[in-house]
């Protein structure tokens, strides 16, 4: 179960409101490889992988999203909540500010509602960790592509905190990538799924 | 009890997959506001992004 | 800021940087369960980390709930939340009657 440290994991004090890059980070929040697909992601994807260190790294970096969630959320809130109308009129921000105020709502900068298309937790240890690495990456990316658009030291200090972090999140499902492939037959490690399949129990027959 | 290798010998593991090299851990940063203000306390780990190649 | 503000700021700082090398020594060690080296590293600054907790807590207010202090009223609730931005002339009403860091009481005017 989780308990709440009341505090951000990176301190976030923004002086500067920024409607436009608030539309854009708030991407990481509800958007394809933000940091609530990430959590729901790992978090998701613990119950069926069969190892202990694959589902501790799983538990310990989707905790870890869950605090990088929180972040993302105070820069979109501190991004936004002195925010004058002239300011919300002028930057494109209406349509959100119109179904949720200032408030926080996740959604991609596209406007697409967060959903759990977003991910996939498909119950297989490897297709699994595959799918953890390519997120790490695509968050980096997009990262790389927000601080390409940035110039607020206030703002670029957690978003390189951030990005670094999936860097080392990478490395570390890439090594329980590497647990998993060692406790598997080298010679075939397709030939059955260990989160599933038993010694004696393939319908199919096939050896 | 540790049951997995850490032998990195690359060119002889089975084709059809793909691997991540192992961190071997040899020292954390010594300044540790510096390595949190970062986003790693691994040297090796630290790979900023500049939006340029670096030569 | 006053001085209580800058040294509460400091030991909050210092509380995220001990917590963010147990978090990186963490995910290493789920990996890497038998690294004698980590695990040292890991239990020296996990016994700092629980004394500034616990320091924190008595002179300023509890990062969780389950950490104890001597207070009679639930400081839990009435201190900042940490999306509050220091910046902010607008900060979040509480029903303390002295403001604390970064915490005035009564809301700012209107925009």
């Amino acid at each position: 179960m989780w308990s709440y440290e009341k505090r951000l994991q990176f301190p976030v004090n923004i002086k500067n409101p920024n409607a436009k890059l608030a539309q854009v980070i708030i991407s990481q929040y509800g958007g394809p490889d933000g940091e609530m697909g990430a959590s729901m992601r790992y978090l998701s994807q613990r119950y069926a992988t069969p190892y202990r260190e694959v589902a501790g790294v799983l538990t310990d970096i989707g905790t870890e999203e869950l605090a990088h969630l929180e972040m993302v959320a105070t820069i979109v809130h501190q991004l936004t909540r002195n925010l004058s109308m002239e300011e919300i009129k002028a930057s494109g921000f209406a349509p959100y500010y119109t179904d949720h105020t200032v408030g926080i709502w996740p959604q991609a900068a596209g406007g697409i509602p967060f959903n759990a298309c977003e991910f996939q937790s498909k119950g297989d240890v490897i297709t699994d960790l595959f799918e953890d690495m390519a997120a790490e990456q695509k968050a980096r990316t997009t990262y790389d592509n927000i601080l390409r658009l940035i110039d607020d030291p206030d703002v670029c200090e957690p978003i390189r905190f951030l990005r670094q972090r999936e860097i080392i999140h990478f490395q570390r499902f890439g090594e329980a990538l590497r647990i998993t492939q060692d406790r598997l037959n080298e010679k075939n490690f397709y030939a059955f799924n260990p989160g599933f399949d038993t010694v004696a129990d393939c319908g199919c027959n096939n050896n | 009890m540790q049951d997995y290798h850490f032998e990195e010998n690359f060119e002889r593991f089975p084709i059809a997959m793909a691997y991540v090299p192992w961190q071997h851990l040899s020292c954390i940063y010594d300044n540790l506001e510096e390595a949190f203000e970062t986003g790693t306390i691994f040297p090796e780990l630290d790979k900023p992004f500049t939006g340029r190649r670096v030569v | 800021m006053s001085n209580n503000c800058s040294e509460q700021n400091r030991m909050l700082k210092d509380i995220s940087i001990i917590d963010f090398t147990l978090v990186e020594l963490t995910q290493y060690l789920d990996t890497h369960p038998f690294d004698t080296q980590a695990m040292e590293y890991f239990n020296h600054y996990a016994r700092i980390k629980n004394q500034m907790m616990q320091d924190f807590a008595c002179r300023y207010y509890p990062l969780t709930t389950d950490t104890s202090t001597d207070r009679k009223e639930w400081n839990w609730v009435l201190s900042p939340m940490p999306w509050e931005n220091v910046n902010d002339p607008y900060p979040l009403a509480d029903s303390t009657p002295n403001g604390s860091c970064n915490n005035n009481s009564g809301r700012g005017g209107y925009r």
